[in-house]
């Protein structure tokens, strides 16, 4: 066994793991390093062509007086003109110069909607609630791991499961966000809060997070398959769950900073 | 040969060579840490909050904010990705092209300023 005697002598002589893990959990580590930079390279974008803008002035935002869970569309509609119909906040704040092309949005004007709370000024709340969704999917998947290290085949399931359910969540409050950002006018190319690159860069960045929240659904989905056939039972190990819940919880990393710099920053 | 183990595994035998997948035995390490780094995510998700409500935009702030993302960063990366029970190698070959990264964030966003204006 003249193998086993060099790797005892040296780390890197071949014949042994120096890192102690498999080939595919090392490989899903240096995967997730690479996309690291992907979005990176998006978030130093944002950043360098953030502060290429002045931001808005926060006598601009004092001088709107917008209470907490105010109904700005009544405030800012015309005299005479229903609220309950149209778009009355973006044009007023238009018109009062708050958004104009050369000035950066502060987010408390733009991500300031809930759902059936239509009209009223919640900001940051339900991109919290997104957040919290976030992270307590990835609690789950953690769990699911944890059953999966104790061989626990219905654990397993049973967390795998509500990870699912929490991505697809996840997803609808995307979506739901992405369709109140269109209806309002905004494109990649066109923003009816300021310059044009502010939604380009939303779409863009929270776009490929989306993507990637999506592709970890259809990955956990494919591991809770197996997982119910018995596929992992089987093999004698869990690695897979492992694997995949390192792809799911990079994506809620990622989330932390894009709620970081898009909505908080 | 069970299917999870390579000890008997002569690599530099070239002809009967069999690449069997190696996978290190998994070990649990309870559940109650998870569920306190949970509770830590949750804390510092409604300091964020408080702040954000609290305390009138500023780069002070900005950076309260940066600092809290890289906390929870951390908590996610060591408890929730496994990495503080892996081998130190494993780590650094992950953590550390990140720091470049974040250096090189901030100072595009500095860069950013200027932009425009010269």
């Amino acid at each position: 066994m003249s193998t086993q005697t060099i790797s005892k002598t040296s780390t890197w002589g071949g014949g042994n793991s120096p890192f102690n893990v498999s080939y595919g959990k090392l490989m899903m580590w240096v995967f997730l390093l690479s996309d690291a930079f992907t979005f990176s390279s998006l978030l130093i974008g944002y950043g360098a062509i953030r502060y290429s803008y002045p931001s808005t002035e926060l006598a601009q935002i004092e001088s709107l007086e917008l209470g907490f869970a105010e109904n700005v569309q009544e405030k800012f509609a015309a005299p005479g003109v229903d609220a309950h119909h149209g778009e009355h906040f973006i044009p007023a704040l238009q018109d009062l110069g708050v958004f104009n092309e050369t000035q950066w949005p502060s987010p408390d004007l733009v991500f300031n909607h809930f759902p059936f709370a239509h009209g009223l000024h919640l900001p940051l709340i339900f991109v919290s609630l997104m957040t919290l969704i976030l992270i307590l999917s990835s609690v789950t998947m953690v769990l699911g791991v944890e059953a999966g290290q104790r061989g626990d085949q219905k654990a397993v399931s049973k967390w795998m499961l509500l990870t699912i359910i929490g991505g697809f969540m996840f997803l609808g409050c995307q979506a739901w966000e992405w369709t109140n950002f269109i209806t309002a006018g905004a494109r990649m190319w066109a923003n009816p809060y300021g310059p044009p690159a502010f939604a380009a860069l939303f779409f863009g960045v929270t776009g490929f997070h989306g993507f990637h929240v999506f592709s970890g659904v259809v990955l956990n989905i494919i591991v809770y398959v197996n997982n119910l056939k018995g596929t992992y039972a089987k093999r004698g190990h869990y690695e897979m769950v492992e694997k995949v819940g390192l792809y799911w919880h990079f994506v809620d990393l990622v989330w932390v900073f894009v709620f970081t710099f898009f909505y908080l920053i | 040969m069970s299917s999870n183990t390579n000890q008997n595994v002569d690599i530099h035998d070239e002809v009967n060579y069999n690449p069997v997948v190696w996978v290190p035995k998994a070990h649990s390490h309870g559940t109650s840490d998870i569920w306190k780094k949970f509770w830590i995510l949750l804390f510092l998700t409604i300091i964020d909050v408080a702040f954000y409500f609290l305390m009138p935009p500023s780069m002070a702030r900005n950076i309260i904010f940066i600092a809290l993302g890289i906390i929870k960063a951390i908590y996610i990366v060591g408890t929730f990705m496994h990495m503080k029970h892996e081998k130190l190698g494993l780590a650094s070959m992950i953590v550390l092209p990140m720091f470049f990264i974040i250096f090189f964030l901030v100072w595009m966003m500095y860069e950013g300023n200027f932009w425009g204006t010269i």
